[in-house]
């Protein structure tokens, strides 16, 4: 018998136009936690597509511990012993914990066994060492709760091998310090877990061996123990990368953006700070802590019981969004899906849409000037795509990333707040889009930066505000900026 | 790659397709079908409910519908000859028609707009308007019949001749451009689409969906307009049920009723695919009852083809709902 609980050999899979594998082999030691990591669109979530049994490969085959695997579709691939946890769970929000849990495999003729349902639930959870009330429904917990449902459901069908693609992008710090001793009980269990991540302390902190990907290639193999961070950013963008942080190149000059005694019960009190022109204010703090009720009332998205909002020294009414865009503000939503693009419209439409009147002659949209917009941009961010006509869906989480920060910067707006940016980004384009960042500001722009990555605010901002129960708690500047001042502030 | 494109076609435009066979096989049989005489008769009869299926397609675009416009067609036809009658200027009186078609637009839009609503809260909303519309027309006449006191002029030339159909197809054309190549269009599609994404890039969301109310009232209004002026007189119930021949006619050729895509031309041919549809059974002579069964199969075949296309088109871009980072 091999050694290998998985092989995957030579993958090959293209779409229409695109080569998203080209001759991938892949072997996982059996009880490792083995990472998947490389740029946006590397081909990263293709793979793991094809060994769960969304796809079918072009070419090549799949063994698992050493037999032949042909996968029939995802249930199949579950009931064989491979699970993934997606990054949007596979959950139904209505039903309960243990419904969700067993949804589909109720035993019993006629009438359902709540209690041996119910249990079986609980003593899967406490596996992984939680205990909460099964019967709850699903849409009531929190994400994290919902990831361990995943991974009790998983578990629940004898998972041999588990993927996980970025399943810490929309955890808080905190969750994420529960969520690896989770891992490391899979692990004790001797289960698989295939760990897909852009954050590279995650690698170095919970995985045995790393798989390198490039261009739908797998560009290197190790040992986690034998790599160095540089040489595995190196291997992903196929250059070296002195810094992961561009230095700040534009000052802050007379303040643009004064918000004063901004107050929204029960979630924003009596918010005041000044945005200055050129600067990147940085907002950190924890999840929960207002920050994105913050950004949403001064773009306008939600209105402010009391308080007042000052552009350029003059009192301004921002009730909507339109108010919001009116006076020149832009905001990047943190969720893509669900507030930042249409998935099923393309790379063009999504971007044009805050400007239509700069791609309009007369009355009537220019189909050439809308594409020329959109080829500027997928060409300054590097967004890869086969065509600008290209369906969002059949972009990588990266790349879409990128189209909702082409559509702000091309609505060319003088205050833009970017909240969580770089989610899903990869080191590379980060730095890429830091670049454009400081390139904004040295125009004369501002922008507020929210970020739950401590080490992007740190480094990017000019100054750093923090947030806790809704309240401004401090404001940290110059060597003040550390990660210990900022935690200090945030916590309780 | 052939072979898929041919199934595509087939997919998207099964329905279609169905008729298409029926006006073949009929267009074979009966020698005096396919006649242009036959067709422009066809298309004279479909002008009313398709000029109110344009109204419609942009309810449907924009993430919404709209059950009242039956009763407003009713209701526009009612109040323009009544002033008719009573001596009122011709335009004038038309003018007073379409307003009260805009009303009910506008308080359709209003109310669904004020409480957020979605598909669901529409019908609800849009179903109350029907009913109270429906009886506003009934008060003037006591539910009776009027006949108009019309003489040749710009109110009586509107339903004669090839009118309806002018009127029919340029509103078609100009909707049409408007959806696919003006920015107020792009933002129907956005807001059809998702609402919050619409409303986070800036679009005046509330403002737009009370126009497509605001028109589709309008264009039940001009609809219920060019009937009355096809017979000289209105029936305070001419518009019973016309709701559903719209949706019908907007759902047949093939915009989805889950909003965010659809082409007003798409409707047109819905619209005269219906009607042609509806004239072979006649010449077949199939009887207005069972005529009626055909339809509301039809219906349901038409959305149920939409759900399955979109069932399969997720399951090949299983992204949709296992979409992962
Ligand atoms: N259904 C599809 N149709 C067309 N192209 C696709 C499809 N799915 C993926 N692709 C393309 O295949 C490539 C690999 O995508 P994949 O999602 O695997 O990237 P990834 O490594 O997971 O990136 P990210 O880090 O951004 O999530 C990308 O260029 C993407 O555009
Ligand atoms: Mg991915």
């Amino acid at each position: 018998m091999s050694a290998y609980v998985l092989e995957m050999k030579g993958i090959t899979k293209t779409f229409p136009g695109v080569v998203a594998l080209d001759d991938v082999t892949l072997s996982v030691e059996k009880g490792t936690v083995h990472a998947l990591i490389g740029e946006n669109g590397a081909g990263k979530s293709t793979l793991m597509k094809i060994l769960n049994g969304v796809y079918t490969a072009t070419k090549g085959e799949l063994f698992l511990e050493g037999q032949p695997l042909h996968l029939q579709g995802v249930r199949d691939a579950q009931e064989k012993g491979i699970s993934t946890i997606f990054q949007e769970f596979n959950l139904i929000n209505a039903l309960s914990v243990a419904e969700n849990i067993f949804l589909g495999r109720f035993e019993g003729k006629g009438q359902i066994k709540w209690n041996r349902i119910n249990r079986k639930a609980r003593e899967l959870l406490e596996k992984l060492g939680f205990n909460f009330d099964v019967s709850k429904p699903v849409g009531k917990l929190s994400t994290a709760e919902k990831q361990l449902v995943e991974i009790a459901k998983a578990l629940s069908y004898d998972a041999k091998i588990i993927v996980m693609d970025e399943p810490t992008s929309s955890l808080t710090k905190k969750e994420i310090e529960l969520f690896f001793p989770i891992i490391e009980k899979l692990r004790k269990g001797g289960i698989t877990v295939i760990y897909i991540s852009h954050k590279l302390d995650e690698i170095f902190h919970i995985c045995d061996r790393v798989s390198i990907m490039r261009d739908g290639k797998l560009v290197g193999e190790s040992l986690v123990s034998e790599i160095t961070r540089e040489r595995i950013i190196e291997l992903m963008v196929g250059r070296s990368m002195e810094m992961e942080y561009p230095a700040r190149t534009a000052s802050p000059g007379e303040p643009v953006l004064e918000v004063k005694n901004l107050t929204r019960e029960p979630l924003l009190h009596d918010i005041s700070f000044t945005l200055h022109k050129g600067e990147i204010l940085g907002i950190a703090g924890l999840v929960g802590a207002g920050r994105t009720e913050l950004a949403e009332t001064i773009f306008g998205a939600a209105v402010a019981d009391s308080g007042s909002i000052e552009i350029n020294g003059k009192a301004v009414s921002i009730r909507s969004t339109m108010d919001g865009k009116a006076n020149s503000i832009g905001m990047v939503t943190e969720d893509r899906k669900e507030t930042g693009l249409v998935l099923d419209m393309s790379v063009t439409r999504n971007i044009t849409v805050t400007k239509l009147d700069e791609v309009t002659t007369g009355i009537v949209l220019s189909k050439q000037k809308e594409g020329e917009v959109a080829s500027e941009y997928v060409q300054k961010l590097n967004i890869k795509t086969p065509s600008i006509n290209q369906t969002l869906y059949n972009l990588s989480g990266g790349n879409q990333q990128k189209v909702v920060l082409s559509k702000w910067l091309f609505s060319n707006v003088e205050i833009l707040i970017l909240d969580e940016p770089t989610r899903g980004i990869d080191v590379g384009a980060k730095y890429e889009i830091y670049c454009l960042m400081n390139e904004l500001t040295e125009q004369g722009k501002s922008i507020i930066m929210i970020s739950s990555e401590l080490p992007e605010v740190l480094s990017m901002s000019d100054r750093i505000l923090v947030m806790h129960k809704g309240m401004i708690k401090g404001e940290l500047t110059g060597a003040k900026m550390t990660a210990d001042n900022v935690m200090q502030l945030a916590i309780d | 790659m052939n072979r898929t494109r041919v199934i595509d076609i087939i997919r998207s435009n099964g329905i279609l397709l169905v008729i298409l066979l029926l006006i073949i096989v009929t267009g074979i049989t009966e020698r005096n079908f396919l006649t242009v005489g036959n067709l422009l008769n066809v298309l004279r009869q479909v002008a009313v409910v398709g000029i109110v299926a344009c109204g419609m397609t942009y309810c449907i675009i924009g993430g919404a519908f709209d059950l009242s416009v039956g009763s407003v067609v009713s209701l526009a036809g009612v109040i323009t000859i009544l002033n008719i009658n009573a001596g009122t200027n011709e335009y004038v009186a038309v003018a007073y028609g379409l307003l009260a078609g805009v009303a009910t637009g506008v308080i359709n839009g209003t109310l669904i707009s004020l409480i957020n609503g979605r598909s669901s809260e529409a019908f609800i909303v849009t179903y109350g308007m029907q009913v109270v519309v429906a009886s506003i027309a009934l008060f003037p006449s006591n539910g009776l019949f009027i006949a108009g006191r019309v003489s040749d002029g710009f109110f009586k030339s509107l339903g004669q001749g090839f009118m309806p159909i002018v009127i029919f197809l340029g509103i078609a054309t100009i909707m049409q451009f408007v959806l696919m190549k003006t920015k107020y269009g792009r933002h129907m599609c956005f807001i059809g689409s998702n609402m919050d994404v619409a409303k986070m890039s800036g679009i005046n969301v509330k403002l737009n969906r009370i126009s497509y109310f605001a028109l589709s009232g309008l264009l039940a209004g001009i609809g219920g307009i060019v009937l009355c002026s096809r017979v000289t007189s209105s029936n305070p119930t001419a518009g019973l049920n016309y709701e559903m021949d719209v949706i019908a006619a907007v759902v047949v050729g093939g915009t989805p009723m889950s909003g965010g895509k659809g082409s007003v031309y798409r409707t047109v041919v819905g619209a005269v695919i219906i009607g042609i549809m509806s004239n072979a059974l006649n010449i077949l002579g199939i009887t207005a009852y069972h005529q009626q069964i055909v339809k509301g199969l039809l219906i349901i075949a038409a959305v149920a083809m939409d759900i399955l296309n979109k069932q399969i088109s997720l399951r090949e871009m299983t992204h949709a709902k296992v979409y992962v980072g």
